[in-house]
């Protein structure tokens, strides 16, 4: 006769996608034999109203997470703006000396569907 | 870098678990925690968690007899949010629980042995339609002033489980008040019905926000959860809080409530009203209350009648 573990289902992470673009996001937990029934119950569990694209379930054993003094490594020193489009700020107020308009990031974005001709 | 954290004594560790929490950081099941605020988050996530399921029995008694095809859809996705809110925090429960190597099947035997409580409104009657709508009306309106006192709690799991769980308590609200709304424009009869349910549940509604004190029942939680940010409020701020919320919805559909000495004092800003009997909050407790074993029985049922399924899907040994 075939023995089955006494223990309790596994633990299983939840992550869904709301659609093709966005990113992944976390939801919570859940305990499921197994990862088909996890992801069924994922649906049940965590998506009886929102929109969804993709569910992804993950065993909890195999997720790394950072401890409480790894995450002191995360804070950032407020002094970094020449890696963002804010230490380039003044660039408009220049451009419009020469009569055009910045190109930022709203601008460039806006390109994604392809850009119309003109002088 | 964990050796850092061992190589502290108990009283450094518990003073930057202190300064994390004022500083509004949130703790995670695998964070240093000292043993009572693990052990009030258990008892309170565990109650809260089991009162969800044993909550959802009162109303499930309602899905065959709900008066349209409609409301029959609306109170049948109710039970199924109270279930899911349950897995939820029973989840949230057990990585507590890990430490004492406790799991789910432990929780359920707690449950049926009587060591682990269930809110009192859910060992109370659920006679009628009015009783149907008034849960998700009321109680619910109760379970969401204290459960939104808690979206700021300390312990990160219990706060993102509350997130969830508040943004469907509001559909639950409204599912409720959609209900009282039809009967209380109805007939008489139908009038009458919802005059019914208030008058049954008014005492099990400020039983609900637990004692001011412990001189009423022996014993409290509420200093502690405070102390840790667990919530904000203390059991009779909250109370106040429904008092202001709802008395006067009540009233303006022409509903008295069952408390002549019932009124808001200018002078000290709070609601005066006749203290409910709370040696019925004991009864409870000790799971004597009026559907107490019934619902219990429910739930022992269900258990050993899927124990098959358990057991089936179990991993195999390999």
């Amino acid at each position: 006769m075939e023995t089955r573990q006494e223990t309790y289902f596994e633990e299983f992470e939840v992550f869904s996608r709301k659609t093709q673009t966005s990113p992944v996001q976390y939801h919570f937990s859940l305990l499921a034999p197994n990862e088909d029934i996890a992801i069924m119950m994922a649906q049940e569990n965590f998506m009886r109203r929102e929109a969804v694209d993709d569910i992804w379930v993950v065993k909890r054993q195999n997720i790394r997470k950072m401890t409480v003094e790894e995450k002191k490594t995360l804070q950032r020193i407020d002094n970094k703006d020449y890696r963002t489009t804010k230490g380039y700020g003044y660039l408009k107020k220049k451009w419009r000396k020469y009569e055009q308009e910045m190109l930022d990031e709203k601008e460039i974005m806006s390109w994604a569907g392809g850009v119309k001709n003109g002088e | 870098m964990n050796v850092l954290l061992n190589d502290m004594a108990e009283h450094e560790k518990l003073d930057q678990f202190i300064a994390r929490i004022k500083a509004g950081e949130k703790i995670e099941a695998d964070d240093w925690m000292p043993e009572d605020y693990r052990g009030t988050l258990i008892k309170l996530i565990s109650m809260h968690g089991i009162s969800e399921i044993m909550g959802a029995l009162p109303e499930k008694e309602w899905v065959p007899k709900a008066p349209t095809l409609n409301r029959k859809l609306g109170i049948m996705a109710k039970v199924q949010d109270e279930m899911g809110h349950g897995q939820l925090l029973l989840r949230v429960a057990e990585d507590l629980l890990k430490p004492y190597n406790k799991k789910r099947d432990d929780l359920m035997q707690d449950l049926f042995t009587g060591d682990l409580k269930f809110h009192n409104v859910f060992h109370m009657e659920s006679k009628s339609w009015g009783d149907a709508g008034l849960i998700g009306w009321l109680v619910d309106g109760a379970a969401i002033i204290s459960q939104t006192n808690m979206l700021g709690a300390s312990y990160g799991p219990y706060a993102r489980a509350l997130h969830r769980i508040c943004a469907e308590e509001v559909f639950h609200a409204q599912h409720g008040e959609a209900i009282i709304m039809a009967l209380a424009e109805g007939t008489e009869e139908q009038r009458k019905m919802v005059q019914d349910s208030i008058d049954y549940w008014w005492e099990s509604l400020l039983l609900f926000f637990g004692p001011p004190s412990k001189n009423e029942v022996g014993s409290s939680k509420q200093d502690v959860t405070i102390k840790y940010r667990i919530r904000t409020s203390t059991n009779e701020e909250l109370r106040q809080a429904f008092f202001s919320k709802y008395v006067k919805r009540i009233l303006s559909l022409g509903y008295t409530i069952p408390d002549e000495t019932l009124r808001f004092d200018k002078d000290t800003e709070t609601w005066i009203y006749q203290q409910p009997d709370w040696g019925k909050l004991k009864i409870i407790a000790r799971n004597e209350g009026p559907r107490s074993q019934q619902r219990l029985n429910l739930r022992r049922i269900s258990y050993e009648n899927n124990k098959w399924v358990r057991e089936a899907l179990a991993p195999k040994v390999i």
